[in-house]
């Protein structure tokens, strides 16, 4: 990331700004295995009445970036952290951010950028062709 | 005589001889059944219907009770009937519970969900739980064909299938073994039904143990937009609703009308469905080269443009096909009254009928619903259960009501109910119109005689003579009958002939018929032949003529075809059809034509406007007051335009010599009678089976047992 994109950019990702008024009113409580950090605000509350809970991405500020046991304490639900005895379920796949709008998106058969055959749909017919 | 009752503290009035059930239902209140259907004779075996009567021990199934029935009360005063008493919620909830011990609890996969009446009475009527917790019963699937999906764990023995196939359908195919928790539901012998009604059975089981085996599992009832419409497959135009979703037609399912299907509707016109999806025309073709190509409307339309332009009038044909809506009939009509074209027709081959004579001599004048009056009936070349399965039923109706003789001439084919045959041909008419056959004397002594003609015996060298023949018999068997009773009657084959008739859609001064036409193609005079949806003939060979088709399908027609121009099927289009009665009914636009495919009065239109000859309308609207004002029947909608003039004494006029040839079976495949039949699947299924059971000694293909003819209720009932 270049140093300008690093001061103005907060779509693509935590700017100076941001790092540094965090880095004042919170401590890093954690981080997660995609290497997103997570801030505890150190003194007074936030609007909630309990202190504030901040997340700083890696890279690229997407919020489905957060995996499952930590999207809890973020939003308040629990609160406590994931500590090391945390243990997905046999169930749970892992974790990955919504993938639209990347060029890893989910595209459907017959789609024009998967050039296979589509299922058949609602409205389909079949066409007399000649001979 | 009258009965007075109270029901629920309304008094009310009732006729003699209805069941408590209908009383209740005339006094507002709502009865709960399953097994009770008006159509069909009473079982009394679901118990769902009790209701109190002050008085009574029990409570008292309603539906198999008459009003007349009920005990008088010693001082005189009218029965008191309680159908929202405590005592009647328990039995109904009892009844419920035990019906919903055996019934599966399936119902998120049950194709039935959402209209089904079990369903809906356990939400109204039912208990919230059940105190069942044994296993419940299992039933063996069983195959009734490729129309009926069974899941015979859900059956709850209501017998109205069997009692549909025994009584309507007039087969003896399926019946109730077993008793108790041992009863099934089976055709026996485990060989797929085939009457061409049997995919009613569906619409009336209560619960989804018949479901539709084409369509099952593809959609779900509340998610179809509804179009209300009028089926092609026939002459008799029944009363349809084709359930859609999105561009695609799922289902096409009846429609109550009493005067025309009752509530049944053929297998036919039934799941001829995924015919509309297969072999569509769905863009215009140009032939080049010896074959066809795709082309642009602008092209399609350019190449007919200039043919037509550039041939004489005396050698350009138009031939009207089967399936036609009146507005395009009458536009192709117009256009070619324009360009001065003579050579016009919508009748198939040697059909003598004539718009000049008065319209009773091709209407069934004694009406579909006059059926059910007549006490005489003489078929004239016809089989009506392939030509009309649903005409057929009512002279089936009529039949086991008692006293009512049937007659028929012509091909000896099995019917659903007892007939004398008296005669293949012409000669056995001739017998009868001079008075010395046995069953003329029957005729003239009847109060309601019907003579009713079919293709077999109209549709031929000398079908003017035959008519004239049977028209004859008509005159001296309508002598001294009630003054608005007809007897002559035609029975048509195809959905648009009466419109076209109506419209004059038949050769101008020194025009040809259709068989003039084609046999003019085969001498090098035909230079043009347009073919409206026509396919029901030997397509004249190639080079001779150029073939304009404008159609649904591809069929006979399109694969002779020099241009195709892609048109809509009866479920795409908004159209009026007049049914051999002569009733007019409007069919309404369900979905879309797929791809180029046009409305065919709006091709007609285009075309019409690029040959200089634009006419003058552009819209529905302005073509149907066009069409009104030149066939002012076609306006009454729903209706039947009584005929006043007698057409006997102008057909007799037309008498002449008749040949001995007998009258022939004009439908050689029910399932296959048009395109849209020939594209479906399940058609080609049906047409298959009835051809293999026709060598399988263990059914009789849509024969009918001695058994099932020689049911009948008894003459009071
Ligand atoms: S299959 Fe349906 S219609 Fe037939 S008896 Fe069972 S529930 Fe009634
Ligand atoms: S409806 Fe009366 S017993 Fe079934």
């Amino acid at each position: 990331m270049s140093i300008l994109s690093e001061i103005f950019s907060w779509w693509g990702g935590n700017t100076w700004g941001t790092r540094f008024t965090i880095w004042k009113i919170a401590s890093q409580v954690g981080e997660d295995e995609f290497g997103n950090r997570y801030y505890l605000q150190r003194s007074g509350v936030g609007p909630l009445g309990k202190p504030r809970r901040f997340v700083v991405y890696k890279d690229l500020a997407d919020a489905s970036k957060v995996p499952a046991e930590w999207h809890g304490w973020l939003h308040y639900t629990v609160d406590d952290l994931p500590d090391e005895n945390y243990k997905p379920r046999a169930w749970q796949k892992p974790h990955k951010m919504n993938m639209t709008g990347t060029g890893k998106a989910y595209r459907p058969k017959g789609s024009i950028l998967r050039p296979q055959k589509r299922e058949r749909a609602t409205g389909d017919y079949k066409a007399w062709k000649p001979e | 005589m009258s009965k007075k009752l109270i029901i629920d503290d309304t008094e009310i009035e009732v006729e003699d001889g209805i069941t408590l059930l209908q009383a209740c239902e005339q006094a507002g209140a709502e009865i709960p059944r399953f097994c009770y259907h008006e159509r069909l004779s009473i079982a009394g075996n679901c118990r769902m219907c009790l209701v109190e009567v002050k008085g009574a021990p029990k409570p008292i199934a309603s539906c198999a009770q008459t009003v007349n029935e009920l005990r008088p009360n010693p001082d005189g005063s009218p029965n008191v009937i309680l159908t929202k008493s405590a005592l009647v919620k328990k039995a109904r909830e009892g009844v419920m519970e035990f019906l919903l011990i055996n019934h599966p609890l399936d119902c998120p996969i049950c194709d039935q969900g959402g209209e089904c009446d079990l369903q809906d009475q356990a939400m109204a009527y039912g208990v919230g739980g059940s105190r069942y917790v044994e296993n419940k019963r299992a039933v063996e699937e069983k195959y009734l064909g490729p129309l009926i999906r069974t899941f015979m764990t859900r059956c709850i023995h209501c017998t109205r299938c069997v009692r549909f196939m025994t009584e309507v359908a007039g087969v003896d195919e399926l019946g109730l073994i077993g008793r108790g928790e041992d009863a099934e539901i089976t055709t026996y012998l485990e060989h797929g039904m085939l009457s061409e009604l049997s995919a009613n059975v569906n619409d009336l089981c209560p619960v989804g143990a018949l479901t539709h085996r084409p369509w099952s599992n593809t959609a779900r009832p509340w998610e179809l937009r509804k179009t209300e419409t009028i089926d092609v497959m026939d002459a008799v135009g029944s009363n349809i609703r084709v359930d859609s979703r999105g561009p695609e037609v799922m289902r096409i399912l009846p429609r109550n009308n009493d005067s025309v299907n009752e509530e049944w509707i053929s297998d036919k016109t039934r799941h001829v469905w995924d015919g509309l999806k297969t072999q569509r025309l769905d863009q215009p073709y140009v032939r080049r080269g010896g074959k066809l190509r795709p082309a642009t409307w602008e092209e399609a339309l350019g190449v007919v443009t200039q043919k037509l332009a550039q041939t004489e009038a005396s050698r350009i044909g138009v031939i009207a096909g089967d399936l036609c809506g009146a507005e395009e009939m009458f536009a192709l009509k117009s256009l070619m009254d324009r360009m001065g074209v003579a050579n016009v027709d919508c009748r198939a081959a040697h059909e003598a009928f004539d718009p000049s004579l008065p319209r009773s001599s091709y209407l069934f004048n004694t009406t579909i619903e006059g059926i059910d009056d007549a006490d005489a009936i003489l078929l004239v070349g016809t089989n009506p259960r392939l030509e009309a399965p649903i005409l057929n039923a009512r002279i089936r109706k009529r039949y086991l009501k008692g006293g009512c003789e049937i007659a028929l001439v012509g091909a000896q084919v099995p019917l659903t109910y007892r007939y004398e045959h008296l005669g293949t041909g012409p000669a056995a008419l001739s017998e009868l119109a001079d008075g010395k056959h046995a069953f003329a004397e029957i005729l003239s002594k009847a109060k309601a005689p019907m003579v009713i003609v079919g293709a077999g015996a109209y549709r031929r060298f000398d079908g003017e003579a035959v008519m004239a023949l049977a028209a004859r018999i008509a005159r001296a068997a309508g002598k001294d009958k009630a003054a608005d009773w007809r007897v002559f009657n035609v029975l048509h084959t195809a959905a648009a002939r009466v419109a076209g008739l109506d419209l004059g859609f038949v050769p101008g001064k020194g025009g040809l018929d259709t068989a003039g036409m084609l046999e003019f193609a085969k001498h090098d005079g035909l230079e043009v032949l347009y073919l409206l949806g026509a396919d029901e003939f030997d397509m004249p060979p190639p080079d001779d003529v150029f073939v304009i088709y404008q159609g649904s399908h591809g069929d006979a027609g399109a694969h002779r075809a020099d241009v195709i121009l892609p048109g809509s099927a009866y479920t795409e289009k908004s159209a009026t059809y007049a049914n051999t009665e002569g009733r007019v009914q409007l069919g309404l636009k369900a979905v879309f034509a797929p791809g180029e495919a046009k409305e065919d009065w709006a091709i007609l239109r285009a075309l019409s406007a690029q040959l200089g000859h634009t006419l003058p309308f552009d819209n529905l609207t302005e073509l149907r007051a066009a069409m009104y004002k030149q066939a002012p029947q076609l306006q009454r909608i729903d209706d039947v335009t009584p005929a006043t003039e007698d057409p006997c004494s102008a057909l007799i006029a037309r008498e002449g010599k008749v040949s001995d040839t007998p009258f022939a079976e004009v439908i050689s495949d029910f399932y296959l009678t048009n395109p849209i039949a020939r594209a479906s699947r399940v058609m080609a299924q049906l047409s298959a089976l009835k051809a293999a059971a026709a060598t399988d000694a263990r059914v009789t293909p849509f024969g009918t047992d001695e058994a099932s003819v020689q049911y009948q209720m008894s003459p009071e009932a």
